[in-house]
């Protein structure tokens, strides 16, 4: 495969090419977070971030996002349905960790056969992902440990990869090879340069020393619904959702109406929910079939890593370890699923005992 | 595809109050496009989302039979600002419609069984639509006995009267009615359901039995019916959770890995002692 080399420098030239065509998202920092936004100057791009604080999520399934508008008369309704889906994006420099939740949210979204969230699939459609891979993961990472990688790059069309003074450029999924393609004055990469990418991937996976045996988790959760762990897991959780909001993998939302009275228009919206909510399930009668905060936090576990095992074959977790960095209560998902992948053994244990 | 968001749009043709104090009410939609009301294929036991555009959407269980042909039915107790809404509709009004959604009860596997439909108050709207479904002349002949049992707190709270009447002329359906405390003009039995269940004592013999209605009703109903020998996988049930969007992506109404609107709202007995027990 043919590699290429793209200059510190030249983000500016690329940006500017690309711009006109695409919706050019890239993290930025805004008030000392990194953020994914639309790029109006190339100069504001962070590359050499960590991880973003909001995930890239953001790009196709904003915090609010409208499903539909109307306008209202008299006794009729007229419907307006979206018409900006057909506009192309681009993320530029999303991690992978963040590009294999793309896959993540489209499988969801496109379970279910006869419904189809058309909303979310027409725009990843359009999306063109020009990722990084992280030369240093941070202390909160463990995308190895769910099958993930800090160099994978299955999820992405572009992949760079940071070797100081300059990126090495490779095209991987036929859309981004093009596009590699299209970039013509990008100048050839040497072997020098594929190697030191090797080597910086080879370090970086090496780097993250969390371990975990998901496996055995996945197997355990399958029995251990109504054990006494949870109360353990969710004893320091104040339901603030911070773990959800910001979870590359949550796909929750709450359905709302805004209407300008005024005006007789508005438009039907979806928002991010979470279930650490617990008006998330409150029911119109009272009753809350997830009344207790042992049960939330359980769901939000359960559903990453034993529904969504069941439903789909594929972990709901990318690692990325941002529900471990926001949680204002220190409540660690490592340390919740080491406690889930010890049950059995402390089990055993006794048994031999 | 198109957005799944996206409602078609009714018109209300007909409201009906259903009960004494006047909180559940009978709205009859009908498409304003004619191929729309051809998309909205249903089976009985179905759901459908809908919404006053600029109020908001609830999911509400479809209580008019696909038999009925033309226009679609839905029965709203008055509760929350939606329902509200609903409740000071005009006909004419206009109400969007999504679905139709779930699994519904399953009118095909049924065929050539007894039926024993079995509700506790409101909860009796998709049992009105299967009745119906099974008693339509095309249909009659495809099923069994038929038995309903309904029973409400009081007789100000009998939903469907007209239809119950019309039920109990025919000589093909057994319908016993009871409610819990004795009144003056009450002609039929009096009691919780349950106890109602253990009396008529309906064989479970190449049978299913629906069961709707609260919580302590569904519970009391089904250790009767065991009694009676009835297997888990013959008792079906309707589940309801908290919705926003009916199909499968909004995620609040998971049970374990099952979701309430796409997976259900139906499910046996069986299944219900698999899941966790949320709901």
């Amino acid at each position: 495969m043919e590699q290429k080399i793209l200059k510190k420098d030249q983000i500016g030239k690329l940006h500017n090419e690309l711009v006109s065509e695409y919706n050019f998202y890239a993290p930025i920092n805004k008030k000392g977070n990194i953020v994914f936004e639309k790029i109006e100057n190339p100069e504001d791009i962070v590359l050499d971030y960590l991880n973003s604080k909001i995930p890239p999520k953001s790009v196709l399934f904003p915090q609010m996002e409208v499903l539909f508008e109307y306008t209202l008369d008299e006794k009729d309704v007229e419907i307006t349905d979206r018409q900006d889906l057909d506009q192309k994006f681009l993320i530029f420099g999303i991690r992978p960790c963040d590009a294999y939740s793309f896959e993540l949210f489209a499988n969801f979204f496109s379970f279910h056969g006869d419904w189809k969230d058309e909303i979310y699939l027409k725009k990843k459609e359009n999306t063109t992902l020009i990722g990084i891979g992280c030369n240093s993961p941070r202390t909160t990472c463990f995308c190895t440990s769910v099958d993930g990688n800090p160099f994978n790059k299955d999820n992405m069309d572009v992949f760079l990869t940071d070797l100081g003074e300059t990126y090495l450029v490779e095209g991987i999924s036929d859309k981004g090879k093009d596009l590699v393609k299209k970039l013509s004055w990008l100048s050839n990469a040497t072997d020098k340069d594929v190697k030191k990418a090797q080597e910086l991937a080879k370090q970086a996976e090496e780097s993250i020393t969390t371990r975990m045996d998901v496996d055995k988790i996945v197997k355990n959760l399958e029995t251990c619904f109504e054990h006494p762990v949870w109360e353990e897991i969710s004893e320091a959780c104040i339901g603030c959702g911070s773990c959800a909001y910001l979870c590359p993998t949550c796909t929750c939302f709450d359905v709302i109406d805004e209407t300008d009275q005024y005006n007789n228009r508005g438009r039907r919206i979806r928002i991010w929910d979470t279930c650490q909510s617990c008006l998330y399930t409150l029911e119109t009668s009272g009753h809350n079939p997830r009344n207790t905060k042992i049960q939330r936090c359980r769901n939000r576990i359960m559903h990453k890593f034993s529904y969504y095992p069941t439903n789909y074959d594929l972990l709901g977790c990318v690692g990325c370890g941002r529900c471990v960095s926001v949680c204002p209560a220190n409540n660690d998902l490592r340390v919740i699923l080491n406690k889930i992948e010890r049950i059995e053994k402390e089990e055993d244990e006794k048994v031999v005992a | 595809m198109p957005n799944p968001y996206i409602p078609y749009l009714t018109t209300v043709k007909s409201i009906v109050s259903e009960n004494r104090v006047n909180d559940i009410k009978t709205i009859e939609l009908e498409f304003k496009k004619e191929e729309d009301y051809k998309k909205f294929d249903y089976i009985p036991g179905q759901f459908a989302e809908i919404s006053l555009i600029g109020k908001g959407e609830c999911p509400i269980g479809i209580a008019s039979s696909p038999t009925e042909e033309g226009t679609i039915k839905f029965t709203i107790k008055k509760m929350g600002t939606v329902t509200t809404g609903f409740h000071n509709c005009e006909v004419g009004d206009t109400v969007g419609v999504r679905g139709p959604c779930g699994n519904g009860w399953p009118v095909e596997d049924m065929k050539g069984k007894n039926i024993v439909v079995i509700g506790g108050g409101f909860a009796f709207s998709t049992l009105r639509s299967l009745v119906i479904y099974v008693l339509d002349e095309k249909n009659r002949k495809n099923y069994g006995n038929i038995t309903v049992i309904y029973g409400n707190r009081d007789s100000g709270e009998v939903l469907y009267t007209d239809i119950l009447e019309e039920w109990k002329k025919r000589d093909d359906i057994k319908v016993v009615l009871t409610i819990d405390r004795p009144e003056e003009e009450w002609t039929e039995k009096v009691g919780f359901v349950a106890p109602v269940v253990k009396e008529v004592g309906p064989s479970s013999d190449n049978a299913i039995a629906v069961v709707c209605g609260p919580p302590i009703m569904i519970k009391t109903t089904i250790a009767v019916l065991e009694e009676l020998n009835w297997k888990d996988e013959q008792i079906l049930n309707s589940l309801e959770m908290r919705m926003k969007c009916g199909i499968g992506k909004c995620g609040r109404c998971n049970i374990g890995n099952k979701f309430v609107c796409v997976d259900g709202p139906v499910f046996s007995l069986a299944e219900l002692k698999k899941m966790p027990n949320e709901y």
